[in-house]
């Protein structure tokens, strides 16, 4: 178990910077998330913190120790690839044990380890197979108990998930879990899919294009997000975010959007610079109070329906319990729960704190 | 760490190659004599290829050589590529014609012009046998001794062994193209011809030139046939400049004079090779 | 007029693929067939393929006597052989460092190879002649070994490189995070999975040493003749000799013939890659 420090590090390709200054702390046994799209640099500084790749500037440290030099074996991690990346030539007990017989163990240990790591995994009677011989999600068992077997300080997950189908991964999520919660190793975890962070993680670090956004837990990240960037990624379906002007009428202060004046809470104070505001579904309130709007789609997801309307100030989307049985083009009123606004600096794209 | 990888290969690439790629630029201007127990070297200058631009011999090796070479791609990119498409047809995609294309293929050159020494016999070879035999002929040619028929007879020896490899070759480009193109195009309403034009020979464009340069070089460095079936002859009508350079050297003993001839030829080949290196760069796409 | 063209189109095809494989095969049926009968029936007019007279007497003549056949084939297996072993060995850790490992130069290396295809043999076959001569390694397998080398390597370096570089680099990167260096990332994890095409390329050097005649004949004296200097040795001085001289071609066409027939779809996998990789 370790802890891991990412200190001011930077990441270069030729002229292209994939990492631009991340400084990142993560403490031990704590299971953080890398989230971001395509491209935001988030394999890259995996593979740094791994060790597969060097780092242009700034330190990694791990303990305490900067690791920059050493090499991944070295620096005692273990990592979970995105297609898996067994050996096809090997059985998954051989798979799993190549860690071992690399270091020249004796044959009784490695067929001992490997043994108590398929049980773990329920995998015991697959030990003679091939990998090309197996689902999906068997193998995806055997790359983490290829990396199990290391008993590494930091676990490394390249979104791991992302060969699954939907059902599929939404088991092996709450298994990687328990592992979790059992092994409690430190774990790095990286993915695009906002929804994975939120559920797996202790802390999450929103990255964009090299930039670390915002880093926090769950519940920080999705209730006070810190820029317009990390509240559109977190939360589906997406934030909607109106850009609209404070305005004084009656001797009160409104926020109008369009042609709507939103009321707002008395002891409110505008901030001097232009603002953008957002919400998100569960605080959207349909029904007979507030802005007249009428009904553009009704998206039914199961529990919840989201309903998107068209009101004075644009379009937003709600969210209703149940099935709904409103219709397109049916009219009724949007109104906003004044708990969930979220206003951001236009110009900066950060939350503000009214 | 990877220097040691690769140093054996190098070693051995270097030690074999190196030298010898200078000392045969260096020999072609010396002029070499057998002097008791070696052999004297004299610095002559220019005088070797003076001489060699003046010769007519070998004025007619190069030409006979670039005939050759013309030809012989010629014929073998149209076969080949005639041969690529039938093996890339459903029909043809039985296991059977890869074999039968793998056995030209693997035959020694040297094994290749004994075949086809037989075949071309004047009195016994079945050429002759059939040509008379469906009375097309009424007396046997001499296929390998009049100048001009020998020269073709072994460029068509040639080409029967060089087409295999080529239409392999072209076999993967035409492998290579997405089926979806072809699927697209038949929706859109283009016949066969249509489609070979417009999707089978752009698709193409990158293994022909390579099968055009590959041949190119191969064409030039021809021996083993002429070596067998001819030995240069009738009258020196089928020496060819590679041979030429080697009878010079290890025949005629005018060590100078056949460097400098393997030098011409090298030079040719090497604009060749710069050609095959231009045509393999991935091709911008350029912005109008 | 559509199901006509099909059709027709078809039977096209038929006969283009029956004329192919009749064109391609029937030169060397016809020497395989005529090398089974006694030089009298090839010899009269017309000539008297009666299957009665079918014999191999050719085949044991080209053994028995001096025209060193036999020593032919045994010189072009041991030369063949050693040059493809020493060449897969030396020329995949060369492929491996050039694709995968950082090697300051490599471009350079790399056009150096490509440089190595491009020149005709009799360039270098004057001064390797000069110097073998003096270094006394004219007519000695080890000598003709190495210079075979020189013109194999790139070849099987190339061709392996470009397979190496498709080995996906995350295999390569587990290995390296279970702890392995390089040589045994090599050895155990991508070598492993390379049998393919490292049997194709093995197989393809093999039948180019074996099938080399330029080089055999200016470095090659008495004892390490190879077959296809028996072979034009045997259609040079005897002329008359024909079916002897075709039986000495069938044998030592027949195990690289044979070869590329077993070894057909490594081979023709082979030249997919590299064809694709040049």
């Amino acid at each position: 178990m370790a802890t891991l420090e990412l200190v001011h590090v930077v990441k270069k390709f030729g002229d292209f910077t994939a990492i631009n200054d991340v400084s990142l702390q993560v403490d031990e046994g704590q299971f953080v998330t890398l989230l971001g799209p395509s491209g935001c640099g988030k394999s890259t500084l995996l593979n740094m913190i791994s060790g597969l790749e060097d780092v242009t500037a700034g330190e990694i440290l791990m303990n305490g120790k900067v690791v920059n030099q050493l090499g991944p074996y070295e620096r005692d991690v273990a990592m979970v690839f995105q297609n898996y990346a067994l050996y096809p030539h090997m059985s998954v007990a051989e798979n799993i044990g190549f860690s071992m017989k690399l270091r020249k163990r004796p044959k009784k240990e490695i067929k001992e380890r490997v043994q108590s790591v398929a049980n773990m995994l329920e995998l015991e009677h697959l030990l003679h197979r091939l990998p090309r011989e197996l689902s999906g999600g068997q193998q995806q068992r055997v790359a983490i108990g290829r990396a199990v077997i290391r008993e590494p300080s930091i676990f490394l997950f390249d979104e791991p998930f992302s060969n699954l189908d939907a059902a599929l991964r939404i088991k092996t999520r709450g298994e990687i879990k328990e592992l979790h919660q059992r092994l409690g190793v430190t774990s790095i975890f990286v993915t695009h899919d906002q929804e994975e962070a939120l559920s797996l993680s202790d802390d999450i670090a929103v990255l964009s294009a090299g930039k670390l956004e915002q880093h926090g837990t769950p519940e920080e990240i999705y209730s006070r997000p810190a820029s317009k960037y990390v509240a559109r990624f977190i939360g589906s379906p997406q934030m909607d975010i109106f850009a609209g002007n404070f305005v004084m009428k009656d001797n009160s202060l409104w926020y109008q959007i369009g042609e709507a004046n939103m009321p707002l809470p008395i002891d409110f104070i505008a901030p001097p610079q232009q603002v953008d505001m957002g919400i998100r579904p569960e605080y959207v309130l349909l029904g007979t109070k507030g802005f007249p709007a009428s009904v553009r789609l009704v998206q039914p997801v199961g529990p919840f329906t989201y309903v998107t309307v068209d009101w004075q100030g644009g379009s937003v989307t709600a969210r209703v319990n149940g099935v709904s049985h409103l219709k397109v083009k049916e009219a009724l009123h949007v109104e906003f729960n004044p708990e969930g606004l979220i206003f951001f600096d236009r110009a900066s794209e950060k939350r503000l704190d009214i | 760490m990877g220097l040691w990888f690769t140093a054996p290969a190098l070693l051995i690439l270097l030690t074999v190659l190196a030298y010898p790629i200078v000392a045969s630029f260096v020999l072609s201007f010396q002029r070499i004599r057998f002097a008791g127990e070696g052999l004297s070297h004299q610095f002559n200058g220019l005088n070797n290829y003076a001489e060699l631009l003046s010769n007519q011999l070998f004025r007619q090796a190069l030409f006979r050589s670039i005939y050759f070479t013309l030809v012989e791609v010629a014929a073998v990119i149209v076969l080949a590529l005639l041969v690529a498409l039938m093996l890339n047809h459903p029909l043809g995609r039985n296991a059977f014609y890869r074999v039968v294309l793998l056995v030209p293929w693997a035959l020694a050159p040297v094994a290749n012009a004994v075949l086809w020494k037989w075949i071309f016999n004047t009195n016994y070879g079945v050429l002759n046998a059939i040509l008379m035999g469906i009375h097309i002929i009424d007396k046997p040619i001499v296929w390998l001794g009049s100048p001009w028929l020998a020269l073709n007879m072994i460029l068509m020896a040639d080409i029967w062994k060089a087409v295999p490899f080529i239409a392999l070759l072209l076999l993967a480009g035409l492998q290579n193209i997405p089926i979806h193109l072809y699927k697209a195009a038949r929706l859109d309403g283009a016949n066969t011809w249509q489609q070979f034009v417009h999707i089978t020979v752009p698709g193409l464009k990158a293994s022909i030139v390579i099968s055009i340069v590959l041949q190119s070089i191969w064409a030039l460095k021809v021996f083993d046939l002429i070596y067998v079936l001819t030995h240069g002859s009738p009258a020196d009508s089928t020496v060819l400049l590679n041979y030429l350079s080697w009878r010079e050297t290890f025949s005629n003993l005018d060590i100078g004079y056949g460097a400098a001839i393997a030098n011409v030829l090298f030079i040719i080949m090497f604009i060749l090779a710069l050609i095959y290196i231009r045509a393999l760069r991935p091709r911008q796409i350029k912005e109008k | 007029m559509i199901p006509y063209g099909r059709s027709l189109k078809r039977f096209l095809i038929r006969l283009g693929l029956a004329t192919f494989a009749l064109l391609a095969l029937s030169p060397v049926l016809w020497g395989v067939v005529t090398s089974l009968y006694p030089l009298s029936s090839l010899t009269s007019r017309p000539p008297d393929l009666n299957p009665a007279n079918l014999t191999i007497e050719n085949y044991i003549l080209v053994f028995d006597t001096s025209r060193g056949l036999f020593s032919g084939l045994v010189n072009s297996f041991i030369i063949a052989f050693f040059t493809s072993a020493v060449g897969l060995v030396v020329g995949s850790a060369a492929a491996y460092a050039l694709a995968r490992l950082n090697i300051p130069g490599r471009n350079q290396i790399l056009l150096m190879i490509l440089a190595t295809q491009m020149f005709p043999g009799i360039v270098i076959a004057i001064p390797l002649f000069l110097v073998m001569s003096r270094l006394d390694l004219v007519d000695t397998h080890f000598g003709l070994i190495m210079v075979y080398l020189s013109f194999i390597l790139p070849i099987v370096i190339w061709i392996l490189k470009g397979f190496f570089e498709s080995v996906p680099m995350e295999l390569e990167r587990a290995a390296a995070v279970d702890g392995a260096t390089p040589l045994q990332t090599f050895q155990f994890v991508v070598l492993p999975i390379s049998l393919p095409p490292l049997f194709a390329t093995g197989v393809f050097a093999f039948i180019e040493s074996w099938n080399e005649f330029f080089f055999a004949i200016i470095l090659t004296r008495i004892n390490v003749k190879t077959a296809p200097i028996a072979i034009a040795e045997f259609s040079g001085q005897y002329t008359t000799l024909y079916g002897q001289m075709l039986a000495s071609a069938v044998l030592a066409s027949i195990p690289v013939v044979v070869l590329a027939i077993i070894f057909r779809r490594f081979i023709l996998e082979g030249f997919v890659e590299g064809a694709i990789k040049a």
